[in-house]
């Protein structure tokens, strides 16, 4: 009787207390959150491929095409690890793994462009690793075209034309492209904002999860509350500890890894309010589906990855068959990341992300009272035995 | 013998009696495979969203336009004015902003060298290299469209007009992924990754069923029977699902594969011994259920990361490299890529095995480990005896 009458502030030092004891818990909330900020990113940290080795096939062997291989090793995206006779010789250092692209310059390459032929210069790149390919063809494909400008620049002056009025006429008009939002492109804050929040949301589940599935068949202070009781300290309890978590996520992780940040802090708050308690209340709405403590954070191992996906962070949301979206629209973290991403790294104003927002906590809404009733199953089944 | 197959028996027994594990051996993984294929499977990007702000609305910027509109990777979408293209861009409603400035074609004519602005979200870096390389590519051509009619007035013979423009010409290949396809590119590694945590949590389900509440083992058979009685059952499972994903890549979508499949399951099957060794090494020292999942998950979770198919290998720290060796599945991918896409054949694939060499030394430490397992559970054993009686 003494525990009906506990304070509710006591209740949720209980629930505190019985969240720290459960080692599985401890280790998933404590251990993952702070393990996984560390180890994800790893991989990723120096951000952009440079210097990716690329072996040159030189048919020619004139001044040109030795100035050309010179251009394309100063270039910071690849360096040239050497020169072979034949495209087989390549491709076996290609296929060894010593290098990753190939340049091709062709026979009489430089006699053709003297004499005012078209030459073709090829250009191959491993696409097994789409980041190496990419840095291959993009610092060849410079090089190549500088080249090309330099050659017409030469024709252009030989005809009598003025220096200034050749550079003209060879970039007539200028294209100016610039990134927008990670002007690094680096890869940390292409990963970082969107995987940091699902990891909050997955180690909030699984943790609310495994504490649930631990209590319905075993005796112990839960029996004596009401579900609304319950499910409001163990909301606040776990509300506590996300606070810290999210704050050293977005905080200072973002701020570690060099995120762009674009939202006030007010902002970000306010918007991680009904994210983290929408994913509680799904949390133990969920955990009412388990009685073995093993299951949860099983279940939930498997989901990471098509969440991951299908929020759309990774691979563009106009690509994922719309079906897939509709559904993924029950998980807390998929509004979440979206929402985030615009207004904290592309700088959205509040009223854009507002439907997200609102998807949030209309989402906690359904779930508390799934939870609500799920809780008060449970414990009726429990009272029972 | 007859203990194995008794030992066999038991085993399938026990999965037959689990609904959870039935689940995991049978329609979580078709299920979750198809899935995740399903979320790839436009394989190529395609009709992206580009916000264009056309300034000029001359002739010539409407070529540009239509140049766009025919690239099949951009959608362009027409705007009014500025501040409303910045706000798309903000929500991610297109991936890409071009403007066409007031006065291009005049600029153009007149020797003033206009500047068309891009701006490419790379927040989304994946869409936005592409955007970035296809719009500079397009407008590229376009403008070279426009150069050739200048030099034609300047009395440049037509069959040269082409060389005046681009003397050096390039063609690119993307080797052993001719169309630069996600579903050949990334889908395998993702699979792979989900396999190996199918595989991590099947087994170390089936050997936690082996311990009592308190950590030791419950009495019956010696423990390495019962560790290759589950060997014997979750092995072939296991590759069935392997050969299932090698199945619908590889057949049913008929990506290329330049190398034989019957050398990938050899791979696929040798990951999976390193697999076991791992959780083994996990079960003898954890001995809980709810933990061992837990570690598992936390070592195992991050796999594809650290593949190095997204991110090269060569660019990680050496932390990454070196935590990256503890993963089966990196060791895997190795091997998964070279017979792909370089059909390397069994000589190389066997030197590509050797570098699961650090996995033998869990065995010894194994054997170490198990011997204190089953002290335990002899001293357990009286006690279970004395309870049977007097029940």
């Amino acid at each position: 009787m003494n525990n009906q009458l506990m304070s509710f502030w006591q209740l949720v030092w209980t629930e505190l207390r019985a969240i720290v004891a459960d080692k599985a818990i401890a280790v998933t909330l404590f251990g993952g959150v702070l393990f996984y900020s560390v180890l994800y990113p790893l991989p990723y940290l120096h951000q952009v491929p440079t210097d990716q080795q690329i072996v040159v096939v030189d048919l020619d062997h004139s001044s040109l095409s030795r100035k050309l291989i010179r251009q394309a090793d100063a270039s910071p995206k690849i360096s040239v690890i050497g020169q072979v006779g034949s495209i087989s010789e390549a491709k076996v250092w290609i296929e060894t793994g010593r290098a990753h692209g190939l340049l091709v310059i062709p026979y009489a390459f430089r006699r053709d462009l003297l004499l005012g032929k078209g030459v073709t210069l090829s250009y191959g790149g491993d696409a097994s690793y789409f980041l190496i390919y990419s840095a291959v063809v993009e610092g060849l494909v410079t090089a190549g075209m500088d080249a090309g400008k330099q050659v017409q620049l030469l024709g252009l002056l030989a005809k009598g034309e003025a220096p200034e009025q050749a550079n003209l006429s060879l970039n007539s008009v200028k294209i100016n492209s610039v990134p927008t939002f990670n002007p690094s492109l680096g890869y940390t804050p292409y990963v970082v904002p969107g995987l940091f929040l699902l990891i909050l949301h997955q180690t909030l589940l699984i943790g609310t999860g495994i504490l649930g599935a631990g209590q319905w068949r075993n005796k112990g202070y839960w029996q004596q509350l009401s579900p609304l009781k319950l499910i409001c300290s163990r909301i606040s309890a776990f509300m506590l500890i996300y606070s810290v978590f999210a704050s050293f996520y977005v905080g200072f992780c973002f701020y570690l890894y060099q995120v762009s940040i674009q939202a006030s802090l007010g902002l970000v708050a306010l918007f991680l309010l009904p994210f983290l308690l929408a994913t509680s209340a799904a949390g133990i709405a969920l955990s009412c589906l388990f009685v073995r403590r093993d299951l949860p954070t099983q279940v939930l191992l498997l989901a990471s990855m098509p969440i991951m996906f299908v929020s759309g962070f990774v691979w563009p949301l106009t690509l994922i068959p719309e079906p897939l979206i509709w559904i993924s629209q029950v998980i807390p973290a998929v509004p979440a990341i979206m929402g985030m991403l615009e207004l904290n790294q592309m700088g959205a104003s509040w009223t854009s992300i507002m439907p997200k927002w609102l998807q949030l906590w209309a989402m906690f809404a359904v779930f508390f009272v799934l939870a609500v009733y799920g809780v008060s199953r449970r414990l009726k089944a429990n009272r029972q035995v | 013998m007859t203990n194995i197959v008794a030992s066999i028996r038991r085993e399938l027994h026990a999965l037959w009696r689990s609904p959870w594990q039935l689940a995991l051996v049978s329609y979580i993984p078709i299920l979750s495979i198809l899935c995740l294929w399903w979320l790839f499977s436009a394989g190529l990007p395609r009709q992206l969203p580009v916000a264009i702000v056309d300034h000029d609305n001359s002739q010539l910027s409407r070529m540009l336009s239509r140049k766009l509109e025919a690239n099949p990777v951009i959608s362009p979408q027409s705007f009014v004015d500025l501040p409303s293209a910045v706000t798309a861009m903000k929500q991610g409603e297109v991936y890409g902003l071009i403007v066409f400035p007031y006065n291009l074609k005049r600029d153009l004519v007149t020797g003033h060298s206009p500047t068309i602005d891009i701006r490419y979200n790379s927040q989304f870096l994946l869409v936005g290299k592409l955007l970035s390389s296809q719009i500079q590519l397009t407008l590229g051509a376009g403008l070279l469209e426009v150069a050739g009619v200048k030099l034609l007035l300047q009395d440049v013979p037509k069959p040269l007009v082409a060389v005046h423009l681009s003397p050096v010409k390039s063609q690119t290949t993307a080797l052993f992924n001719r169309n630069n396809n996600y579903v050949g590119f990334l889908v395998p590694p993702v699979l792979v990754a989900l396999w190996q945590l199918l595989a991590m949590l099947i087994f170390s389900n089936s050997l936690s069923r082996e311990l009592t509440p308190t950590g030791s083992l419950i009495a019956g058979d010696g423990i390495w029977l019962r560790v290759w009685a589950k060997i014997a059952v979750f092995t072939p499972i296991l590759l069935m699902h392997g050969g299932f994903i090698l199945a619908l890549l590889y057949q049913y979508l008929a990506l290329p594969a330049a190398g034989s499949l019957a050398l990938l399951m050899l791979a696929q099957t040798v990951m999976l011994f390193s697999v076991w060794l791992l959780v083994l090494l996990i079960f003898f020292i954890m001995r809980d259920s709810a933990r061992m999942v837990s570690f598992g998950t936390a070592m195992f979770a991050p796999a594809f990361a650290f593949m190095g198919i997204t991110f090269p290998v060569h660019e990680m720290p050496i932390a990454a490299q070196w935590w990256r060796l503890i993963m089966p599945s990196s060791h895997y991918i190795d091997s998964h890529v070279s017979i792909i896409s370089y059909g390397s054949s069994w000589q190389t694939i066997v030197v590509q095995l050797s570098s699961y060499w650090g996995f033998l030394f869990i065995i010894p430490v194994l054997i170490i480990l198990s011997r204190r397992v089953e002290v335990e559970s002899m001293a357990q054993m009286p006690l279970e005896d004395e309870s049977g009686v007097k029940g």
